[in-house]
């Protein structure tokens, strides 16, 4: 499987306002996440500072543009600059999102990119697209990866399966892994109005089959004018702490990156959320 | 099972969000209600909007500084619409923006912002280039090898920009503090009334890129050896007036030259 559980631990972004404290005083982090397309450069600072935290720390590189959902397939190019990357850096895990980007505007014109998460179908014909192009992923670097659930601010009328069907499905067809986002799970309970989104949240993650969970991932959320917006740009919420831990019962100590990425807090309290999910993994094994 | 369907389904959607505000296409298929679909839209354009203008203004920071933060969101928002990105690494978008922008209506004021714009993207680029250890080792070639037969080879990411308007000079008064500011934008002043072109190279510094300002000879030279020439045919046409000693010494000082290499039959 994608990812492996023996080495459970938590980690968090690695994100610029934190290189003085990560890097002068290293704190113990079982690793720390970028965003891929973030080093697709060929040299440059950037590059530099991945190189020295890859020195202190094993990194996960989570990917935001492969637009593994896209029925325009991948970018050659995006998959080269991965795959370059990947041998540079040797990473302990590679993800990306289940979502697309890629299409055309109109039909006959070049397929453009929109550098967005973008919801797909959970359809039988979306489901093919995803395994056909997750797998020319996986061959390509030669290793199984993970794919996030994503949050959708809209979803389908036609959806034939539920997503955690969806997730089985592609996790047994191409052998990826599932970087199961609890973050997400819950602003998609609650912009579709669930009655209990607790409950809905832990329905969602007793559907998942056992062993394919690789990743979690948790954030905070804003609830804006009428939607919530999965903005990564506050602290873990209570309600999300509690799916979690319903997580870890059911899958056991999965390796948790706290994801932190808008309105970037103190080092010190985007440490002390990473240590929260450590303690409740702990918890969890002890349990 | 319906392929087709779901690559119409995603340019739908695509096209739905490039586009105008309105309700989503019918052949979308949209689950929720027509003023919850609208919202759930309105994030994704949202999103869209905020990377934009964060993209350009990474890599055109002299232009953002000249137009103004709302202004430069605009004009994000409208060139990310008018050509959207192929890639999906952000570093590498807004490469025809300079263009754009010279022929952008409202920025006609401003001529020399499209230049302006592509020493932003030098330097953009320059940061992004692939490291290189300059090898000290290859001087040698100089004592003991015909000059024809040689080219010096700069840093990955060097490029030489050429305009009829002072470049360098409305890029630095971007770049000074607020107490010296007063006298950099009388620089730009005198300089843009004077009709004052300027040429630059882009070298990188550390790790940050920076500009420096070129005489015609050293540009000419700068250009010879990007395309390759043979030092030689690159002496001969910098010019008899050209110190090659004295830029040599720059060159293995700042960190210019990457190294000398013997070319090939």
């Amino acid at each position: 499987m994608a990812g492996e559980t023996a080495q459970a631990g938590a980690g968090i972004g690695l994100r610029q306002p934190h290189y003085a404290e990560l890097f002068g005083a290293p704190p113990p982090l079982d690793f720390v996440e970028v965003h891929s397309e973030n080093f697709f450069a060929d040299g440059g600072a950037a590059l530099a500072v991945l190189h020295q935290a890859r020195a202190l720390y094993p990194v996960s590189l989570h990917g935001v543009g492969l637009a593994l959902g896209s029925a325009a397939g991948l970018d050659p190019w995006h998959l080269e600059r991965l795959d370059r990357l990947v041998q540079r850096i040797e990473p302990l895990r590679v993800s990306d999102h289940s979502c697309f980007a890629r299409a055309a505007l109109r039909p006959g014109q070049p397929v453009v990119h929109a550098n967005d998460l973008l919801p797909i179908a959970f359809t039988d014909a979306a489901l093919a697209i995803m395994v056909a192009n997750v797998t020319q992923v996986q061959e390509r670097l030669r290793r199984p990866m993970l794919v996030e659930n994503l949050s959708s601010y809209v979803s389908f009328a036609d959806d034939s399966m539920s997503e955690p069907e969806y997730f089985a499905q592609l996790c047994r067809r191409s052998g990826c892994g599932m970087l199961l986002d609890v973050n997400n799970i819950m602003v998609n309970a609650l912009n579709a109005g669930a009655n209990d989104p607790l409950a809905a949240c832990c329905a969602f993650v007793d559907a998942l089959p056992l062993g394919i969970v690789g990743e979690i991932h948790l954030a905070g959320y804003l609830q804006a004018d009428g939607i919530v917006i999965d903005d990564h740009g506050s602290r873990v919420r209570p309600d999300v702490w509690r799916v979690y831990e319903h997580a870890l019962k059911r899958f056991g100590a999965v390796p948790t990156l706290v994801e932190w990425d808008t309105e970037l807090p103190s080092f010190g309290v985007l440490l002390a959320e990473a240590e929260q999910a450590s303690a409740l993994m702990a918890k969890a094994v002890v349990a | 099972m319906n392929l087709s369907r779901e690559a119409e389904r995603q340019r739908l959607l695509l096209a739905a969000l490039a586009g105008p505000v309105t309700a989503a296409a019918p052949g979308l298929s949209i689950r929720e209600s027509q003023a919850r679909a609208a919202r759930g839209l309105e994030a994704y354009r949202a999103n869209a909007e905020a990377l934009a203008e964060r993209a350009l203004s990474a890599a055109f920071a002299t232009v953002q500084a000249m137009v103004g933060e709302e202004n430069f969101r605009h004009l994000a928002c409208e060139f990310w619409r008018a050509d959207p990105p192929l890639r999906g690494d952000v570093g590498e978008c807004g490469d025809a923006f300079p263009v754009w922008l010279e022929l952008h209506a409202a920025m006609a004021r401003w001529p020399w912002l499209g230049d302006c714009a592509r020493l932003d993207q030098a330097l953009h680029h320059n940061e992004r280039a692939a490291d290189a250890v300059f090898d000290a080792a290859s001087l040698a070639l100089l004592e003991s090898t015909d000059p024809a037969r040689l080219a010096l080879q700069l840093m990955p990411g060097t490029a030489v920009l050429r305009s009829r308007w002072p470049i360098a000079t409305i890029h630095a008064a971007h770049r000074v503090d607020e107490a010296h500011s007063e006298a950099a934008f009388a620089q730009v002043r005198a300089a843009l009334d004077a009709k004052r072109g300027e040429q630059v190279l882009v070298v990188r510094q550390g790790w940050r890129a920076v500009v420096c300002e070129l005489g015609q000879a050293g540009a000419d030279w700068a250009e010879q050896l990007l395309a390759g020439a043979s030092l030689s045919a690159a002496l001969e046409r910098a010019g008899e007036g050209f110190d090659f000693a004295a830029w040599l010494g720059t060159a293995v000082r700042e960190q210019w030259l990457k190294g000398v290499v013997e070319l090939r039959d």
